[in-house]
């Protein structure tokens, strides 16, 4: 299997049950010579030395306009770094727009913008389709699950299994006795449950519908269940509502009694101020959890040593009695052939700036979105693949 | 005489019912009539209302970052992309209203005068689909002001080739027969009789094209994409910020400045949509006042 | 062509100032002016091969575009099969798992697309718009022609050239921000407790939602085509002889007899033929719609508050995303919905503007009916 889709197999590594669903599925699939281009062994050589980002990060003279586009969830960080970047170097000026993961990844494969964003690795099509791809970890961010019950202001516990169910349509009214049975105490109101789903491509619904098929692997991740991607078919439910962005959602499900949504962590503070509460969901080992700064470390921690040259991995629901399930990095997506030599070096600079502890990965920005810093064995990695970037 | 007056009531009774049927009918009416005013003065009312108490300088002078700042670059950029239609889509427009008025005859003239008013009701998602596999993505364009005013134009070359169509045919005939008496040429004739009395109308025709594509959105959102820096002169790989796009993009957003950048940009685009309706009316009406006097 | 202008048997009363949008939707001048008739030897040829070339432009751009889009869409065609129009599933499929090759094309694994729900969301959406908005054209048309004096009429004229200005956008902020709220929280919910069960009406009762669903993008559908039907009816109502109105109130009948027996059938070709442009539009309205239809996809509406979707509307929120797929299938699809739009709108705008040139003498608006 794995010397055949090396990309998947490296990506899915130590998440035997998604493997599993998504090998038995396409057991036929066609051979891609193309996609071994990209370098999937786990890399091993550069992880212990010690990241070294002068090499990369002097910005060349020229004035460079540098344009960024996709993940929302990335954006309100791209909108702290990018006017900062400027101001210390006054010659490279970056646009920045949150329109949603795959437009990101597409964008950036297309070369209609220099930088993508994306909570979601690339996909072996992709890769195959654009062999000079690259996407490069800058961050560590989190999703959390958010409820809008009015009347109820105490923290929710929810299994993935529940969530699952409340998606399918399957759970329709707050007070049902599964979320009753986890919620001893709450005074739960008979109102319908509104599902709320991301009507773009996007980063977050990748993330939240992996930790669906993990949570539930008979159901949401069996062959017939909706399963992962940035885009899948949501289950038919009547009282669903799709929104786009992080920032729609956050706004949408403020304006629906009842709603439940899936948001990133850098949307905390407006989903609060938005009068929504955070449940607090279950990860492998059973325990209810929510994104707090060690559990996402604890989760991280998992997958490290795990990961490959080409950083392409999920970190969804590992082990840990602490580990929040919902866990990513946050990508830049990088075409590494430019036409440009003076924009190449403001990409390499920039991104290496940007994962620098000392600039932009330092806890001044990321405590802002509630992200984590990249450990250094990944900054390692990141960097090499930011050396790869020429014209 | 007494069938007589029963019959009398009769038909005094039926009259009653049929004079408050149509009594019943003008009120339905009046209902209808209100239907049609309200929406359009409550929206105008409405974004004023939730744009004119935060606005300030300070949104038509700064460009966006991020969530907040101005609307500066998208100011710029509908300005820039509707200078452009005008060019591209005045010139395409007027020339084709020439000929539809001038040369063309038949099946020929009906069939391209068709084409042009079926293609003003292709769905503009349509349009904009189109110039962006074409434009951005086949041609390589990338998102520019380039693809974004040649999608706009084809939208509305219809509407300026139509009015400038009719109001060559609605130059008095006279004109025509007594410059020809005089001698003059037809390229004379064309360009200082007909064209010139024809100019109020043919400007009315630019300005609503114009006020359609200063509102429009679909067409651009693929093909001049976004961005937030000022535009740059450049026809190709040279994506621009406009109006529309702040409106679509910033109403959902849990911010209130990026709620109220949205309610200020909706707002500059109904001032701009209703200064250009009221510049076609002034030229009607001086073009109509011009007319009576001569 | 031009024999159509000779075929109008009276003649139109000229107003004082003619409105913009009569300049724009009338052909009034009995004897066109050609300043180069076809007889004469023209010495302009710069002049005749450029405006020929930009006329011809839009029926190139109508070619083209047509072209494109069966171009790109014909491997979804052959991929998605009729069970497009008739399934309701939207699967673009599992990007991180091998493509694979059905009928010669290449897909995602699992992909399966069929429109029916957003086909059936485009209709009912457009037809809830012209249940409100026929009525509403007609009556105010009605009123402003034939109760009040050419001066209201005209002030009517300056509300519909606004209706039609308003950017779509615009519309939408509106719908979704204000009028939305408004009606799923003092409107619908009466309707929807004191809706009798039985058919049709059934579709009031249920949940009303949060105000972005099915009857709110009907009814900001109904004000962005309005203009259309109500301009085109005022005009085709000034039009209807003085004679014969008076005539008939001469005979007795009352001003509503007149208006249904009269001038109604007078004019009854001029207003169908607008219906369908107003459709044709309502049809295709992409961001309005877009802002207040909820953008569900897959999913078809169980009341008329719920959420749904329209094919224009799934385009725009979608196509962004549908490039991330490698196989290039979803885009694809996306090509095989705007071809079904267009062609529904083309066949609509056509038949439309035949009908109408064939028996009616005023000029369909172009476009957006400013």
């Amino acid at each position: 299997m794995a010397p055949k889709r090396p990309l998947l197999a490296a990506g899915l590594m130590g998440v035997a049950g998604l493997a599993a669903s998504a090998c038995g599925s396409s057991s036929s699939a066609t051979s891609t010579s193309q996609t071994t281009a990209t370098t999937a062994a786990p890399a091993t050589t550069q992880a212990n030395a010690a990241p070294n980002y002068a090499a990369t990060e002097t910005p060349p003279t020229a004035n460079v306009a540098l344009q960024e586009t996709g993940s929302t969830l990335l954006y309100p960080l791209f909108n702290l770094w990018a006017p900062d970047y400027h101001t210390q170097y006054s010659n490279i000026s970056i646009t920045t727009a949150g329109t949603g993961s795959g437009t990101g990844i597409a964008d950036a494969s297309s070369g209609t913008v220099d930088i993508g964003a994306s909570d979601a690795y690339l996909s072996p099509t992709q890769t195959s389709q654009t062999p000079t791809l690259i996407n490069i970890p800058l961050a560590i961010s989190a999703q959390e699950i958010v409820v809008h019950i009015p009347g109820v202001t105490q923290q929710l516990n929810l299994t993935g299994l529940v969530i699952s169910d409340i998606y399918q349509g399957k759970i329709k009214y707050w007070d049902d006795p599964a979320i009753k049975a986890l919620n001893s105490g709450v005074n739960l109101p008979h109102l319908a449950i509104a599902p709320l789903h991301r009507s773009d491509s996007s980063g977050d619904t990748f993330l939240f519908t992996q930790y669906l098929s993990k949570s539930d692997p008979n159901g949401w991740g069996s062959a017939n269940g909706p399963q992962f991607g940035t885009t899948v078919a949501f289950p038919a439910v009547s009282t669903a509502l799709a929104e786009a962005g992080n920032g729609g959602m956050v706004t949408g499900c403020g304006q629906t009694a009842g709603c439940i949504a899936y948001v990133g962590v850098s949307y905390a503070s407006q989903a609060s101020k938005a009068g929504l509460t955070l449940a607090a969901i279950s990860n492998q080992a059973g325990k209810f959890v929510v994104p707090t700064a060690a559990g996402i470390q604890a989760e991280a921690k998992n997958f490290i040593s795990q990961v490959p040259a080409n950083e392409a991995i999920s970190l969804i629901y590992g082990p840990g009695d602490t580990s929040y399930p919902i866990i990513n990095f946050e990508y830049a997506i990088v075409n590494t052939k430019q036409s440009d030599p003076n924009k190449a070096q403001a990409i390499k600079a920039f991104l290496t700036w940007a994962i620098d502890p000392a600039h932009g990965n330092a806890t001044s920005y990321l405590s802002q979105v509630n992200f984590q810093p990249l450990p250094t064995s990944v900054a390692s990695l990141s960097l090499a693949q930011i050396a790869k970037i020429g014209s | 005489m007494a069938r007589n007056a029963e019959a009398l009531t009769r038909i005094g009774v039926r009259t009653r019912r049929r004079k408050a049927a149509s009594g019943a009918a003008i009120s339905l009416g009046v209902i209808a009539l209100a239907l049609v005013i309200v929406p359009s003065v409550w929206i105008v009312a409405q974004v004023a209302f939730k744009a004119l108490p935060h606005m300030s300088w300070s949104v038509i002078t700064t460009p966006g970052v991020g969530l907040g700042g101005g609307l500066q670059n998208e100011i710029v950029g509908t300005l820039l992309i509707t200078f452009g239609v005008a060019v591209v889509a005045g010139f395409i427009g007027v020339m084709s209203g020439i000929y539809l008025s001038q040369f063309a005859h038949g099946r020929a003239a009906s069939v391209l005068r068709g084409a042009s008013e079926v293609l003003a009701g292709i769905p503009s998602i349509v349009v904009g689909y189109v110039g962006y596999i074409s434009l951005v993505v086949a041609f390589h364009w990338g998102f520019s002001l380039g693809a974004g005013l040649i999608t706009l134009s084809v939208m509305v070359v219809p509407y300026i080739a139509k009015t400038t169509e009719v109001s060559l045919r609605q130059v008095p005939s006279s004109y025509v027969e007594g410059a020809e008496a005089l001698g003059l040429r037809p390229g004379q004739i064309l360009r200082t009789i007909s064209l010139r009395s024809a100019l109020p109308g043919i400007v009315t025709g630019l300005i609503v094209a114009l006020a359609i594509s200063v509102g429009e959105t679909a067409p651009l959102l693929y093909t001049a994409g976004y961005s937030q820096n000022l535009p740059h002169l450049s026809l190709t790989h040279s994506p621009l910020g406009y109006l529309t796009y702040a409106v679509w993009t910033f109403y959902n957003e849990p911010s209130a400045h990026a709620v109220q950048l949205s309610f200020d940009a909706a707002f500059l685009l109904i001032v701009l949509v209703l200064a250009l309706i009221t510049a076609s009316r002034i030229v009607v009406a001086m073009a109509s006042r011009h007319r009576e006097s001569a | 062509m031009a024999g159509a202008y000779r075929r109008r048997p009276f003649p139109l009363p000229k107003g004082k100032a003619a409105l913009a949008s009569d300049l724009a939707s009338r052909t009034e001048e009995p004897q066109a002016p050609r300043v180069f008739r076809p007889t004469t030897k023209s010495p302009l040829g710069p002049v005749k091969i450029a405006s020929a070339a930009s006329a011809v432009a839009p029926l190139l751009a109508l070619l083209a575009i047509l072209a494109i889009l069966i171009h790109q869409a014909l491997p979804a065609i052959k991929f998605n099969g009729v069970g497009f129009f008739i399934h309701n599933v939207w699967h673009p499929g599992n990007f991180y798992l091998q493509p694979q090759t059905t009928n010669g094309v290449l897909h995602p694994a699992q992909a399966e697309y069929g429109a029916w729900a957003i086909i059936a969301g485009t209709v009912l959406s457009s037809l809830i718009a012209l249940v409100i908005a026929l009525p509403a054209s007609l009556g105010a048309a009605l009123v402003v022609s034939k109760l009040l004096g050419p001066r209201v009429r005209n002030a009517l004229g300056v509300f519909l050239e606004l209706l039609a200005g308003i950017p779509s956008v615009v519309f939408g902020l509106w719908g979704t921000l204000t009028i939305g709220p408004l009606l799923s929280r003092d409107v619908y919910p009466i309707f929807a407790k004191h809706m009798p069960d039985v058919i049709i009406l059934r579709w009031f009762r249920g949940s009303t939602g949060a105000g972005e669903g099915l009857l709110t993008s009907g009814i900001i559908l109904a004000a962005m085509i309005i203009p259309i039907i109500a301009s085109t009816s005022r005009d085709l109502f000034a039009q209807v002889p003085k004679l014969t109105e008076e005539g008939a109130e001469a005979l007795g009948m009352t001003r509503m007899e007149v208006t249904t027996k009269v001038t109604l059938p007078w004019v009854s070709a001029g207003i169908i033929g607008a219906t369908v442009l107003g459709l044709a539009r309502a049809l295709g309205e992409t961001m309005a719609v877009a802002m207040v239809s909820g953008s569900v996809l897959g999913t078809l509406p169980t009341n008329i508050y719920a959420t749904f979707n329209t094919i224009a509307a799934t385009i725009v929120t979608t196509l962004d995303s549908a490039l991330i797929d490698g196989t290039g299938l979803a885009v694809r699809t996306l090509a095989e919905a705007a071809l079904a739009l267009m062609v529904v709108t083309l066949l609509a705008n056509v038949g439309a503007r035949l009908l109408v040139r064939k028996v009616s003498t005023t000029a369909l608006p172009v476009g957006r009916g400013v």
